[in-house]
């Protein structure tokens, strides 16, 4: 046996201090500083906001602002009320649009479309996400408006009805591919144990599948909400911008305003420190806490279903609260108590007394209905709900259609309804299958014609000899849009530099260093929430930040530090989850065999999480590609003659293009076409990139 | 692979006799026989006491296997003796791990020296997502090695002593996640040699294979235990039986019974360890 020949070498050095000196702390203190100045101007945004808001609230007070009816600052009148109903009255309408479309894609795609078809399909959706929300708005203004207009014979077709279907489809990507992934997440082994008692496919899917990814839909729909409420060209383009509530309430022709596109209207010419500038702050604000509210409820939502599914169980918060006597009247009694509250809330603030009154009864009445709801027999309980659903819409179309055809519509529907539960299961599932069919089919074809119409009407601008390498003339009337593609690419190339390497650094140290603390939470809770904050609130902050407190005049510098601050915080989770994907036992290997931990994260962590990294860096570009509000007031030019590289000069985009190309200057249809086609052509390039990465990288991965 | 190919694996390195005396002494050096020793070795887990005042004393040369029902913390004992558990948060010790007398825990004691003295094999076979050779190659390059005729002749040897040499020498650039299990295991077994450690620590190692792989894994550690003292967590309890020189067994956190394997196996002296052996709990 050979066993003396085994230690016939020194190869390792008998003195093994060398490794004491130890490069570690350097990069760890690097990393550190690093992650601090992504967080600092993470937090930034937020306390610059509020500290630039806040005279306005000084001066103004509450009440008037979130109740006044009457909005016009320049009067020095701050009745925000109308804005705000017109916001979530154009949100519920893109939700009531997208929900059924989205869900029924979204069942098709997960459940019922052949594999190859399903991975199309996936493709398609995430690509669809990308397409940036001037074009929506271009499509708006030139197709939906014109076709609104004509049928209902109005002089124009600026309306909330093509507001929300505008951000309806805008949602739609986004609802469809988080329910997928809801759906998608149910295990199988809950199919199958539905299946081998004799349940036809739809009743699995309606009574298992969706039951159990009922959080991930919920999910679905509110960052479904969050999307819509911040959306600003698009709804700048089409809803007509009228600080009104629509009259009467249900009217889907008027005009309405959003709080988004208020802002992106009145920001520009309002004189610097006056209550009317502030006053757009304040309705930021107001923004910023209603997404924050959203984001945070997605959020909770969408870890709760991670634990769900991981099996890892839920901390035990407030376990001792929890076994009080307290909180057990509390539960008992909940709907008394959320009663009184809301009421209360109703006779606290500043209204009249009518509405006073309405309100509290509504809210009385609301949770008789419940109570009434919880006293009828569990097979009962359904018609309640359906009742409460069917007065709601006869309520809306008696407003339209009158009250005696909208009874006979309820009616009708209360029998369908009726029929359709006695019919055989197999009858059921072929009409539910149909249907599903049908709203995907009217999905796809949707979001089908709005791309179909721009390649089709901007490709032969397209092909015009000058139109991608010449200047604009007559106010982009004529000439080509070359100065706005390589501002767009400045832009875009520009906020990668500078977010990239913060953003890398700060993943890395909060998902490797940083403890897991109070103070980490609030960053991650922070870094989350801008993640989902709208791009004009980015823009406020960068034109305050940037150009007033640090006086930058408007500059491709200034845009790119804004549009890089508002894509940092997508970079910095992206890396995060990147680098937490890779398994703890490739750390434990490597630390195993003496190697330092940044050794171990440098060689072995951070090269295997590179694909990941990079689909969220190129994600983040074709974001800030296809942004508008982040850099009208703070980077662009409407027109140029020369291409400029120097960094304290504003440049052209091609979306702001695009939009002055459809307000400013009236006759330019066709070259805005062309610009919407090179603008969706770049971003859906850079998303389509970013997917291919990823699912490569996927197919590829195999621990 | 047969047992008395195994002698022809264990070539002889071409380069570098002239130090094999100073080698020899090295390993001699600590003259006691005990290499590890843990002294009152308490442990938590956030509020979770999970090993309880283990005192235990690991022999040169020999295989102990250290055996119990699941969460007895033989994996978490295991885990100490290279600062595993450092990583983990909210984990506490208190007492004394002696390697070669010297405590691990000391403030001034290096952790990376000693972990590169005190190999460790997991329980999942966790190569790098890298190819076989740059999976070899990782822990001598750490430790300053650069040439690439001495990285070279470092993979084939270990591989040659993991005994997965002829399986994969006309693949070294491919990736090592494209192995089997069982190879996976052994070439994570080669990439601990490959920085000479003093002591391989194995936790589980062939939880997650089948009985051929696990087969050779078996013949491997009998013979690495000629050069090498082997300290090995095992759910198996035949396992144990047919490999270790010594056993000991845990229950909830505490060393319940430890000697030698034919006497644990065949005379236990405490009832529980009995009860665990015979099958009637764990």
């Amino acid at each position: 046996m050979a066993t003396e020949t085994v230690y016939d070498q020194i190869l390792y050095k008998e003195d093994l201090s060398y490794l004491k000196k130890n490069r570690d702390p350097i990069i760890k203190w690097t990393l550190f500083v690093f992650a601090s100045i992504a967080t600092i101007f993470v937090f930034l945004i937020i306390i610059f906001l509020f500290i630039n808001g806040a005279p306005f609230f000084a001066a103004v007070p509450l009440n008037d602002f979130l109740f006044g009816t009457n909005w016009l600052p320049t009067a020095g009148d701050f009745g925000a009320l109308p804005i705000i109903v017109d916001t979530l009255l154009v949100t519920f309408g893109a939700i009531i649009i997208a929900l059924p479309l989205g869900l029924a894609t979204a069942i098709f795609i997960a459940e019922i479309a052949p594999p190859k078809l399903r991975k199309a399909l996936k493709f398609t959706v995430e690509i669809l996400a990308g397409i940036p929300s001037i074009v929506y708005g271009f499509f708006g203004l030139i197709v939906l408006n014109v076709i609104i207009k004509d049928i209902f014979g109005l002089h124009y077709g600026n309306s909330w009805l093509s507001g929300s279907f505008i951000l309806a489809i805008m949602a739609l990507p986004t609802i469809v591919s988080v329910c997928e992934d809801a759906i998608r997440a149910v295990p199988d082994y809950y199919r199958n144990a539905s299946y081998a008692m004799g349940a036809t496919k739809w009743q699995t899917i309606r009574k298992i599948v969706i039951p159990a990814g009922m959080s991930g839909i919920t999910a679905a729909i509110i960052l479904g909400i969050g999307r819509a409420l911040g959306e600003t060209m698009a709804m700048l383009l089409v809803i007509g911008n009228c600080k009104t509530f629509p009259e009467p309430l249900t009217n889907l022709l008027d005009c309405v305003a959003v709080i988004t596109s208020t802002i992106a209207a009145g920001w520009g010419p309002t004189e610097q420190g006056s209550l009317e500038q502030r006053s757009y702050l304040a309705l930021a604000i107001f923004l910023f806490l209603m997404t924050l509210i959203i984001n945070t409820i997605a959020n909770l939502i969408l870890s709760r279903i991670q634990r769900k599914f991981s099996g890892e169980r839920s901390k035990k918060r407030f376990s001792e609260f929890r076994e009080s006597k307290l909180y057990k009247y509390m539960q008992k009694y909940k709907q008394l108590l959320l009663t009184i509250i809301i009421s209360g809330l109703f006779i606290l603030i500043p209204i009249d007394f009518v509405s006073r009154v309405i309100g509290v009864s509504i809210c009385i009445g609301l949770s008789f209905l419940m109570y009434i709801r919880k006293k009828v027999p569990q097979n009962k309980k359904k018609w309640i709900t359906y009742g409460i659903i069917i007065a709601f819409v006869g309520w809306v179309l008696s407003t339209w259609i009158g009250i005696l055809l909208a009874i006979t519509i309820c009616v009708l529907i209360l029998g369908t309804i009726y029929v359709i539960r006695r019919i055989s299961t197999v009858s059921q599932q072929r009409l539910w299958f149909s249907i599903i069919y049908l709203f995907s089919l009217l999905a796809v074809i949707i979001v089908g014609i709005l791309v179909s119409y721009i390649v089709v009407r901007g490709f032969p601008v397209l092909l015009e000899p000058d139109f991608l390498t010449g200047f604009p003339s007559d106010n982009g009337r004529e000439g080509g849009i070359l100065p706005a593609i390589v501002g767009t690419l400045e832009l875009t190339l520009g906020s990668i530099a500078f977010a990239l390497p913060l953003g890398v650094c700060a993943g890395i140290y909060l998902s490797e260093y940083a403890k897991n603390n109070r103070i980490t939470k609030i960053i991650r809770a922070g870094i989350d929430n801008l993640n989902g904050t709208p791009s004009i609130v980015f823009a406020l902050f960068g034109f305050v930040f940037f150009i007033l407190f640090f006086g930058l005049g408007r500059s491709l510098l200034v845009g790119i530090l804004t549009l890089g601050l508002m894509i940092l915080p997508t970079i910095i989770r992206t890396t995060e989850e990147a680098v937490k994907a890779i398994p703890q036992s490739f750390r434990e290997g490597s630390l195993a065999l003496g190697s330092s931990k940044w050794q171990g994260i440098g060689k072995i962590v951070f090269p295997a999480a590179i694909p990941g990294i990079i689909t969220g860096a190129i994600l983040g570009m074709g974001r800030s590609a296809g942004e508008t509000a982040p850099i009208m007031f703070t980077a662009v030019r409407s027109s140029a003659r020369w291409i400029t590289f120097s960094l304290f000069e504003p440049v052209m985009a091609l979306t702001y293009h695009l939009y002055r190309l459809n307000t400013e200057v009236l006759d330019a249809v066709d070259k805005a076409a062309g610009t919407a086609l090179t603008l969706l052509i770049l971003v859906l390039l850079l998303y389509a990139f970013a997917f291919i990465i990823r699912s490569r990288y996927e197919k590829r991965k195999q621990w | 692979m047969k047992k008395e190919n195994s002698g022809d694996v264990f070539l002889v390195l071409k380069f570098k006799n002239k130090n094999k005396e100073k080698i020899r002494n090295r390993y001699n050096e600590y003259n006691d026989e005990f290499v590890i020793e843990t002294k009152e070795l308490n442990l938590w887990y956030e509020d979770n006491h999970a090993l309880k005042n283990i005192n235990m004393k690991f022999r040169k040369n020999k295989v102990t296997a250290i055996i119990g029902p699941s969460g007895c913390g033989k994996s978490t004992l295991l885990r100490c003796f290279n600062r595993m558990n450092d990583v983990i948060e909210g984990c506490r010790i208190e007492g004394e791990v002696l390697f070669k007398g010297e405590n691990l825990y000391n403030n001034n004691a290096d952790i990376r020296i000693n972990r590169k003295k005190i190999g460790m094999i997991f329980q999942k076979p966790n190569p790098f997502p890298m190819s076989i050779y740059d999976n070899i190659i990782y822990g001598p390059k750490i430790h300053k090695i650069e040439d690439n005729e001495i990285l070279e002749e470092i993979t084939e040897n270990c591989l040659k002593r993991a005994v997965l040499w002829d399986e994969v020498k006309d693949r070294l650039k491919d990736t090592a996640m494209s192995l089997s299990g069982g190879q996976q295991q052994r070439l994570c077994i080669a990439r601990a040699l490959a920085v000479e450690p003093e002591i391989l620590l194995m936790d589980e190692p062939t939880a997650s294979l089948d009985p051929i792989a696990t087969q050779k894994i078996e013949d491997l550690i009998f013979e690495l235990k000629k050069e090498w003292t082997v300290i090995i967590v095992t759910h198996n309890m035949q396992q144990a039986a047919r490999i270790s020189d010594y056993t000991g067994f845990m229950y909830l956190g505490e060393l319940i019974e430890y000697g030698e394997t034919t006497q644990i196996f065949e005379n236990p002296h405490q009832k529980l360890t009995e009860n665990y052996i015979t099958g009637r709990f764990g």
